[in-house]
């Protein structure tokens, strides 16, 4: 395995303080562009949006829309990794529809128990969401149709064993759709290396 | 990454402007960031 730029462990209690604010207090000014504004300006489909209440968007932080190249069909089973407050979550529910199935994975208590409670006031029994961390996914092996994602894997600092265990998950033939960010020009590796600009 | 990883069709989608208008514009800016959708195929 390659020397990662940064410790794991550190920025992922990093990135549980940052997401921690934006499940907690998502009207505040991030760094980046949340909830409603942020779904319009990624191209979400805006009767999906519309349908669901502010808690399930308020704290959408994504950075682009996994559904763009593909969407989900019905019956298909569903792991959203980083699934924070819920929303890529909540919008795969209702693509794949009652006879799929959609587990959300994510690391921030904040973030899981909105997941949840909005799943709950919505009445969606076909969505779970699950305690964990992306390098470990706490799903079977090939259980999934599809993998889903936002914004997050550039927030690992092994993304390899990311997408080894994404694999994992996915059935042969799976697909993963998701979506995040990338630079055009290089970083200089001090800058790779200091923990802070990860998150901010 | 993706294809030593195990996928295969590696489709990417157009760039968005994630940071436009956001105070993290100005960092964007600097190093060209922007958001893209992936597609692929576990293999």
């Amino acid at each position: 395995m390659s020397e990662l730029a940064v410790d794991p462990d550190a920025l992922r209690e990093q990135v549980k303080d940052k997401y921690r604010e934006v499940a907690v207090d998502p009207h505040r000014t991030f760094h980046f562009h949340t909830g409603r504004v942020n779904a319009a300006r990624l191209g979400y489909e805006s009767d999906v949006v519309d349908a669901l209440p502010d808690r399930a968007v308020e704290s959408f932080a994504g950075v682009g829309n996994p559904f763009a190249l593909r969407r989900l069909q019905p019956g298909e089973q569903v792991v959203d990794v980083g699934s924070g407050a819920g929303f890529d979550s909540f919008v795969a529910a209702d693509q794949v529809g009652n006879t799929g199935r959609v587990v959300g994975i994510d690391m921030t208590p904040e973030m899981l128990k909105k997941s949840r409670e909005t799943a709950d006031a919505l009445g969606l029994a076909h969505v779970e969401f699950r305690e964990g961390l992306a390098e470990s996914l706490p799903v079977e092996d090939g259980w999934a149709d599809a993998v889903i994602s936002n914004g997050v894997i550039n927030l690992c600092a092994d993304k390899r064993a990311v997408f080894d265990e994404i694999r994992r998950v996915l059935k042969p033939g799976g697909w993963l759709q998701y979506a995040d960010i990338a630079n055009g020009r290089p970083v200089p590796p001090e800058a790779l290396r200091d923990i802070d600009l990860w998150t901010g | 990454m993706l294809e030593d990883a195990g996928f295969v069709d590696v489709q990417i989608g157009d760039a968005v402007d994630t940071f436009g208008g956001a105070t993290g514009e100005e960092k964007a800016r600097a190093f060209e960031v922007f958001g893209y959708a992936f597609l692929a195929r576990k293999a």
